[in-house]
């Protein structure tokens, strides 16, 4: 060893990239193995829907019902596999394995170690949309090639959704509560984001909420791009999808400060 | 601060909620120093440790490591430290050469450099055989020797060792001495824990005992016992206290089911031991006498 030698500290884009190849060098056995269960969960979805609800239904916002909730599929593999990650699989790194301790005895600090999670929960949401999306395309119900840009905003729909997991890991005082956050905030959100309905049909103060809340534009926009109808609502959920992810992950990071730094 | 000490604490202090875990502690380590910690369980001594490796911003008092303050400059601080915990905390789920790997990304090490310097610290830490293996396929002792091997990594100015030993059999325990010899040989400074007397007399410099977060004593192994205790002592069982008769100068202390008798010269204990016809031995007072009489309780019950 060379005790006089000195050593550059690497920057924060190096730091959030070390973390995010930490997750993905760890945990990259069971990255296509999860996947599984987002391929199968749309394919019963749709047969059921497809041989039931569908032919009730006929079609919603102008386009046919499996067309429709197409999109929506793609956005709760996003949402469920980073809800998951953020708040149990911190909870584990945090309580079990003691992962953060070994990260945060390096020139990473908790912003770095959080920040790097949240982008490797992106790239997982963005495969995941992808595998639905291309699952889907089978069936006809993705008819524009614009679908090809549903992970991107799976990108953003994880890290918003990572970020709330983040939240409830800062907030859980044990393992089960985390049950309060999957039931009571996570599949609500799912419910009333116009993933199988339109919010028109809501009231209209609901309506407002749904679209205020992180998720209906998410999926606004990826109908859009698996229909290729665009409209005007495109230059607010926009901006949205791209911000709001942001200020949540920022937040959540200084939460989870909080929470680490005892 | 000054610059002749790598670390320098004054009046540091610890709260959790209502309770203080660290109470005023001021010690300072030079460079190229092993520096132990030595205390029973709950006693503060990881507390303390995370405070100097950035982990835990301290309730009060002044540190300094490097010549820099943990609470501006962490990154600069543990970019120039190696830190084993008291816990594992490897990948469980990758091999030991993919955990440094992963690890030296960390620092930012250039991959030929990272590579080069695995193979080199495998072979210091004797796991060359186990570069493939799964974590889990590993002993504790091979796990405790990976993580020391992961803190080498940055090449360090500063090791930090919380309790290096704690449940590993004697073979790997004399390794890991060996090991951290060699280290300061080289001239890194080494920190670190230890319930172990003779752990702490084998590696330490000088030693600060702590209980109930504060410093009962500081300085080197044997002054330390030659300033506070006499130099000879007469282990006895306690059942025996009434059949002894006790000439004046003998000091006595009781602890658990044992009657210590200290003396200066072991002509005053032989008095007594002859009582017993040489049933029980006169042994000179090392580390562990000390460590009772400072806590009023032994190491081992308190563990
Ligand atoms: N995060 C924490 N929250 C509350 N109390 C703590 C925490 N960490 C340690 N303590 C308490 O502080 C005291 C010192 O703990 P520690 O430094 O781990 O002791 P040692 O390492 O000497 O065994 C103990 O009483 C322990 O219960
Ligand atoms: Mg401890």
């Amino acid at each position: 060893m060379n005790p006089n030698k000195t050593r550059k500290i690497p920057s924060f884009f190096h730091l959030v990239g070390a973390v995010w190849y930490r997750h993905y060098r760890v945990y990259q056995n069971h990255f296509f193995t999860n996947s599984f269960p987002t391929v199968i969960e749309p394919l019963i979805l749709m047969l059921s829907f497809g041989w039931g609800l569908a032919m009730a239904v006929g079609s919603m916002d102008g386009v046919d019902y499996l067309s429709f909730i197409a999109p929506g599929q793609a956005m709760m593999a996003a949402v469920y596999t980073s809800a998951f990650e953020e708040s149990y699989g911190t909870y584990f790194r945090m309580m079990v394995d003691h992962n953060y301790d070994a990260m945060l005895s390096t020139p990473i600090n908790v912003t770095e170690v959080f920040w790097g999670e949240l982008l490797y929960t992106g790239t997982k949401g963005a495969f995941f949309s992808l595998v639905v999306v291309l699952v889907l395309s089978c069936f006809g119900i993705i008819h524009s090639f614009w679908g090809l840009l549903v992970p991107v905003v799976g990108f953003f729909t994880a890290i918003a959704f990572g970020s709330l997991g983040l939240f409830a890991a800062r907030l859980v005082k044990n393992i089960n509560q985390f049950n309060f956050f999957i039931t009571g905030v996570v599949s609500p959100l799912i419910l009333f984001s116009g993933t199988f309905f339109s919010i028109d049909k809501m009231p209209p103060y609901a309506a407002v909420i749904a679209k205020v809340l992180p998720l209906y534009f998410f999926i606004d926009v990826s109908r859009m791009l698996t229909t290729g109808r665009f409209n005007s609502d495109l230059y607010i959920a926009l901006p949205y999808i791209l911000i709001v992810p942001m200020v949540m992950g920022h937040f959540a990071v200084k939460a989870m400060y909080k929470k680490m730094i005892q | 601060m000054s610059n002749d000490h790598l670390i320098e604490a004054r009046q540091i202090v610890k709260n959790y909620d209502d309770f203080r875990a660290v109470d005023g502690v001021d010690f300072a380590v030079k460079p190229g120093e092993c520096f132990g910690f030595l205390g029973p369980n709950g006693a503060g001594k990881s507390t303390l440790m995370k405070m100097i490796y950035c982990f835990s911003p301290r309730g009060g008092g002044e540190l300094s490591i490097f010549g820099l303050d943990p609470d501006k400059s962490p990154a600069e601080i543990k970019n120039r430290m190696g830190v084993v915990a008291q816990t594992d905390n490897l990948d469980e789920d990758v091999t030991v050469t993919q955990n440094l790997q992963i690890y030296g990304g960390f620092f930012g090490i250039e991959r030929t450099e990272l590579n080069a310097k695995i193979k080199e610290l495998l072979a210091f830490m004797a796991l060359e055989a186990k570069a493939d293996s799964g974590i889990r396929e590993l002993s504790g002792g091979m796990k405790r020797r990976l993580v020391i091997a992961r803190a080498l990594l940055n090449e360090p100015d500063l090791i930090i060792l919380d309790e290096p030993t704690t449940g590993l059999d004697p073979q790997v325990r004399h390794l890991i001495w060996a090991k951290l010899r060699e280290l300061k040989a080289q001239g890194v400074t080494i920190l670190l824990t230890t319930h172990y007397m003779e752990e702490a007399h084998e590696l330490c410099d000088r030693l600060l005992v702590l209980d109930k977060g504060k410093v009962l004593a500081m300085g080197k192994p044997e002054e330390l016992v030659k300033n506070s205790l006499p130099a000879y002592v007469l282990e006895l069982p306690a059942s025996q206290k009434d059949q002894i008769t006790l000439s004046g100068s003998l000091q006595i202390e009781l602890h658990g089911d044992k009657l210590f008798l200290f003396a200066a010269a072991p002509s005053e204990l032989e008095k007594v031991a002859v009582q017993f016809k040489g049933q029980f031995r006169i042994r000179t007072t090392g580390l562990e006498d000390l460590f009772l009489k400072l806590t009023g309780r032994d190491l081992h019950e308190s563990e």
